[in-house]
């Protein structure tokens, strides 16, 4: 888990070429969107294509944005729980 | 454009003929008995194949002519209805469109065919311009471009163009066309309901992208002219200044400008008798117009529907369509039903009409147009032969230009005098990333090169300007964001039509750019964006003219174009081989010109389908040949390269009108070849009166301006003269 999680910041920051965050200024915990990284809701909306693109994970309504967007550990953890096989 | 100065003759405005084309029909008998029988024209996409199933969209079926993209077809359509029975042609076409060209250029761009032949009609100044050439028109074409608020932005500009005497009669309205770059741009950003639009509704997803054109012909006068359909009594302007691409949460510009709207017709809110609301379906727009309304009419709510769940949302068409289905409700007595809102949300303490209301008596009619770049629209119509509205009159003065600055190949202002007294020449790409220095990196993350440069610029003037903060944004460009636009279609078709960027979808809509400047400033003011080409600079300053105030804060005008390396070549006729340029340059403006200094003005502004005719017409508007040369001491000339022939020619014929030859700049030789290159010459040309000469520029000799102005031309398919005085 650790791993894909690691391996999903470092995709954000490439998706979002967020120059001078690195991947150990994102918290497991921290709020991803509108907390202290400065992203907001068009930036989720970049993620979600990257997820649906890279992990073939939809996430394709705003209620179920909030709550995966809510950190990068729950996203990690809803995109593992419908393609477990990414977790291992 | 008539010089407008001290010509007030109060007048009205009055609708006498309507063209509309949309999903509900073709005309305005089938759109009409469409409304009274509540039809809807939303059916799943089929225009295009997409990748998953298709999702409800408002398509028009018509026959397509082989030779023009759809909106420019769309458009003609209903400017030919419009025009049906008049005799005399107007003075002026306006004209709102977001995806001009769009729905052939990705087509061919998917195709990896970039034969620039084939991109002719790509601008969305080519669409009314295409309307003005088949018509065989010859009067001031505008085009304006500011997302879905553009077409009732059109009416609003042609409302004052009449008011200030600038016509007699003007075509307006908006056209957009379906097309994969709204089709695929919307979905990404999650605002298409899969059900097909049910605005209000308490389980409403979202919009239906659709397609279609409607135009007004307006007319001035004090009395109904004979067949006179309804009146435009008022219109107001706002912009969020908020968010890119979302309404204020609380309604709060969408609420100033039905305000300012009300205010401009002189009537109060209970005076109106149905609302139709913008409500394209979407959670957020729907809940922040639900506030904005309720603020505005409290408790006293006139009837009120959206027609999206009918006609789908046609983006830049869909503010002309809906003043058209305001006329048709006035002169029907019918209130349109709320197409697919079967049970209201109660959040929003609305009860739109969900059946159509006949026999209803219906006076006064607001209609809500919000757009991308938080810009906000809002007409009120009223009955022909209603008595509500006094005439009026308004002035178009000089403006004062408190700041200015520029950007070229050789830097800012001070860099590109430098760089034109050592070499003659500032071409050359702007360096970008110098230009954001000036600007917080977190700010600028997620922009490419356009709005860069229209924050650098607009940040420049702001602080020449000792800090003073525009209350208002005009924005001119000739092609807008192509990076955004480019890298949109890239990524779209890289992925096989499925993962587009939502960011760049967002940064692709013309006014993106002035909409950030809004927000930057909180500029809450009118937000205009014009597309005219190599002359939107000049269409921007007449917007200006024809909207600022005297008891207007200070308003910014800003133009800028990029250069893109697959693109510009592509669709700008006069780069093929010149050096890539780009830039822009950006005013700060104060309305009107009472106080002294250096002033600015745009007192011409045709379009004549290439011919030199028109510049007998450009002298005795500004006053005939001897008031020219007493005025100015300079000919700043623009002449696109793919103009040349033609722009020559026009010169000559001025030069031949006047007593003595005037000394001439032909300043896209020095500037390079970029549609925004008349903003730069102004920035130059401001600076030249300024300090009273025009300097050696490399080996051409100096010019004494003996204390006169320059007069900036721009020449070729449009013929333009901004004014650059000190007084």
């Amino acid at each position: 888990m650790n791993d894909f999680i690691s391996q999903l910041k470092k995709k954000i920051i490439k998706t979002l070429d967020l120059e001078d965050i690195k991947p150990e200024d994102i918290g497991e915990d921290d709020r991803l969107i509108g907390g202290d990284l400065g992203l907001d809701s068009i930036d989720a909306l970049e993620l979600v294509m990257m997820i649906e693109s890279d992990y073939g994970v939809k996430i394709d309504n705003k209620e179920l944005g909030e709550k995966v967007f809510s950190s990068i550990k729950a996203l990690a953890q809803y995109i593992t729980k419908c393609r477990p096989e990414l977790a291992s | 454009m008539q010089a407008g100065v001290g010509q007030l003759t109060k007048t009205r405005v009055f609708v006498s003929g309507i063209g509309i084309i949309s999903p509900l029909g073709n005309g305005l008998t089938e759109t009409k008995n469409a409304i009274k029988s509540g039809l809807s024209g939303i059916k799943p996409l089929s225009l295009f194949p997409v990748p998953n199933a298709p999702l409800p969209a408002g398509e028009v079926s018509f026959a397509l002519p082989g030779d023009v993209p759809r909106t420019h077809a769309l458009a003609l359509v209903a400017a030919n209805e419009a025009l049906r029975n008049l005799h005399m042609l107007p003075d002026a076409i306006v004209l709102g469109s977001t995806t001009g060209g769009m729905p052939l250029t990705e087509t061919l761009i998917k195709e990896k065919n970039f034969n620039p032949e084939l991109y002719k009609y790509h601008g969305t100044g080519s669409v009314a311009e295409y309307v003005a050439e088949k018509i065989n028109f010859k009067g001031i074409v505008l085009t304006v471009s500011t997302a879905c608020s553009s077409g009732a932005l059109a009416i609003k500009l042609a409302l004052e163009m009449l008011r200030t005497g600038a016509a007699k009669s003007v075509l307006a309205g908006g056209a957009d066309a379906l097309c994969r770059l709204t089709y695929h741009g919307f979905n990404s950003l999650q605002l298409i309901d899969p059900k097909g639009a049910h605005p209000f509704d308490i389980e409403r997803k979202g919009m239906s992208v659709a397609e279609g054109a409607a135009m007004l012909l307006l007319s001035a006068g004090n009395d109904p002219p004979q067949g006179a359909l309804a009146e435009i009594i008022g219109a107001g302007l706002s912009c969020d200044a908020y968010h890119p691409a979302s309404p204020h949460p609380e309604g709060k510009g969408a609420a100033e400008a039905m305000r300012a709207a009300l205010a401009d017709a002189g009537i109060l809110s209970e005076d109106i008798d149905y609302i139709n609301l913008h409500g394209t379906g979407t959670i957020d727009n729907d809940l922040s117009e639900a506030k904005a309304v309720r603020a505005v009419f409290g408790q006293k709510m006139p009837h009120h529907s959206s027609t999206k769940g009918a006609f789908g949302h046609s983006l830049a068409a869909s503010g002309a369509i809906e003043s058209a289905v305001s006329v048709i409700s006035i002169i029907e007595g019918i209130v349109p039903a709320n197409i697919g809102c079967s049970v209201p949300d109660p959040a929003l303490g609305l009860e739109p009409e969900k059946m159509v209301k006949r026999n209803t008596k219906v006076k006064a009619v607001l209609s809500n147009s919000f757009g991308f770049g938080g810009n906000n629209a809002v007409l009120v119509i009223g009955r022909a032969n209603g008595q509500i509205r006094k005439a009026v009159s308004r002035e178009r003065k000089p403006f004062v230009v408190i700041a200015k600055a520029c950007l070229t190949g050789a830097g800012d202002l001070r860099g590109t005098f430098e760089a034109l007294k050592q070499t003659g020449n500032c071409a050359g790409k702007v360096d970008i990333e110098r230009a954001a220095e000036i600007l917080p990196k977190n700010r600028i993350r997620r922009l490419k090169r356009l709005p860069k440069m229209v924050l650098n610029l607009a940040e420049q003037a702001v602080k020449a300007g000792g800090d003073q903060k525009p209350s208002a944004i005009y924005f001119g460009t000739g092609w807008g964001a192509l990076s955004e636009t480019y890298d949109f279609l890239d990524k779209l078709f890289e992925s096989g039509e499925q993962f587009p960027s939502p960011t760049d979808f967002i940064g692709s809509v013309h006014n993106a750019p002035a909409g950030q400047a809004a927000i930057w400033y909180g500029a809450e003011g009118a937000n205009v964006t014009a597309t005219g080409g190599d002359y939107s600079f000049e269409q921007a300053l007449v917007c200006a003219s024809l909207l600022s105030r005297e008891k207007d804060a200070p308003m910014m005008l800003i133009s800028a174009d990029e250069h893109h390396d697959i693109l510009s070549g592509v669709l700008d006729r006069s780069v093929k081989s010149a050096e890539p340029s780009d830039g822009g340059a950006a005013f700060l403006l104060k309305c009107p010109g009472a106080d002294a200094g250096l002033k600015i003005f745009p007192s011409f502004f045709g379009f004549m389908q290439n011919s030199t005719e028109i510049i007998e017409l450009l002298v005795n508007t500004l006053g005939g040949s001897e008031r020219i040369c007493r005025s100015f001491g300079a000919i700043f000339a623009g002449i696109p390269a793919c103009e040349r022939s033609i722009g020559n020619d026009q010169l000559a014929e001025l030069q031949s009108l006047l007593p003595e030859k005037m000394p001439v700049i032909d300043y896209r030789a020095f500037t390079g070849e970029f549609a925004s290159a008349s903003a730069v010459a102004c920035a130059i040309a401001l600076e030249c009166v300024e300090s009273g000469r025009v300097p050696a520029f490399g080996r051409a000799p100096e010019i004494g301006l003996d204390g006169k102005g320059i007069l900036m031309l721009g020449l070729g398919r449009f013929a333009t003269a901004v004014e650059i005085i000190s007084s």
